[in-house]
């Protein structure tokens, strides 16, 4: 969010969508940095939701806990989790139990450890690359 | 000088986000940040804001909700990453609706339709005992003693007086903000009634002269604490 000129210097994993986070933040690596810690840091609280969600077979909190965490990945660069989360929104909103959903939450539980493994690492890189260049 | 702001919202990344687009804009000042809606409501109902970032599903009530329970009516701009909701942004008439999570060109238009609403809000509703309101082609005085309620349609609102109707192109939104608060109060999302001119109260609707005029639950307490009850 510096201005319009901004440079592409830090290199994202390629499975981050820089395209759409330099729409967002444009070349602020020290913001992107702070969007990821804070997201970590939430993390796992978020996760705890869906997954007590899932296992006390309440529907509607767990819908509420998936759409609560959507954006999160939009906001650290993961557009296609995001639009995942969203798939699976769709289809809580059509389920009646949780029973239904074992198979596409036990993928989204995948997805989203994964995802929180990307965003760590990244955070870690970008830590050191604005600590150096910055 | 900045427009006061409030962002209500239960992600902590938007937050901070919006929070950080606020600041980069110059125009607002965030005065708080609220995960919930009872907590948003209880700081709102003491301390008025220009305008109110507002997302849609948090835990407990909805946005929705707080809108409905709100005494007052900021410019409302809707945060959410559900799109599914711009129908109810339309029927409750917010300002704008952000699709989470959005560029900061993109707030900058939600900001521009707030500098636009704002202004469009400044017509000539000024004094304190009469207002002036567009109708037929021309400006028409109304005295706040003769306005017994003011009822919305759509695009357009309805001032009712004891012997003449008048419609002009406003919402009850706007108004809301613009009439003298001594005289009216918002009972209902679709009226704002002269608090002077109740005949009587009945379970969940009012009456004036012959009007059966629906109180909401939301702004019911209010209403009664008007009253002069003995």
């Amino acid at each position: 969010m510096n201005g319009p000129n901004f440079s592409k210097k830090f290199i994202f994993n390629e499975k981050f969508d820089s395209e759409y986070l330099y729409s967002l933040y444009e070349d602020d690596y020290q913001y992107i940095e702070e969007i990821y810690s804070t997201t970590l840091t939430h993390f796992d609280n978020d996760m705890h939701a869906i997954e007590l969600a899932f296992s006390t077979d309440n529907l509607d909190n767990l819908k509420k806990a998936v759409h609560k965490m959507k954006p999160t990945f939009g906001f650290v660069g993961l557009p296609t989790v995001q639009h995942i989360c969203k798939e699976f929104e769709d289809i809580c909103q059509k389920a009646t139990t949780t029973n239904e959903l074992t198979a596409q939450y036990q993928q989204i539980v995948i997805t989203l450890a994964e995802s929180k493994k990307l965003i760590a690492t990244e955070y870690s890189k970008l830590k050191e690359f604005n600590s150096n260049f910055l | 000088m900045k427009w006061t702001s409030v962002i209500v919202e239960d992600l902590q990344v938007a937050a901070d986000y919006l929070a950080k687009c606020c600041e980069k804009s110059g125009l607002l000042e965030v005065k708080g940040h609220f995960t919930n809606v009872q907590e948003a409501l209880e700081y709102l109902n003491k301390n008025s804001v220009d305008v109110l970032f507002l997302d849609v599903e948090m835990p407990g009530a909805t946005g929705f909700d707080l809108l409905d329970q709100l005494a007052y009516y900021p410019q409302v701009i809707l945060t959410t990453s559900k799109s599914e909701y711009a129908y109810n942004a339309f029927e409750y008439n917010v300002t704008d609706f952000l699709k989470k999570p959005f560029t900061y060109q993109r707030f900058q238009e939600a900001l521009n339709k707030l500098t636009a609403a704002a202004g469009e809000s400044n017509i000539s509703l000024t004094a304190t005992d009469h207002i002036f309101i567009k109708c037929d082609g021309k400006l028409v005085r109304l005295n706040n003693d003769d306005i017994l309620f003011i009822e919305s349609m759509g695009d357009y609102v309805k001032f009712v007086t004891a012997d003449k109707k008048y419609i002009t192109h406003n919402t009850i939104k706007n108004l809301e903000e613009k009439v003298n608060r001594q005289c009216f109060i918002k009972v209902h999302r679709s009226y704002i009634i002269n608090i002077n001119k109740i005949d009587d109260i009945r379970e969940n609707d009012l009456y004036i002269k012959g009007n059966e005029i629906p109180v909401s639950k939301a702004h019911k307490a209010d209403v009664l604490k008007r009253l002069n009850i003995i």
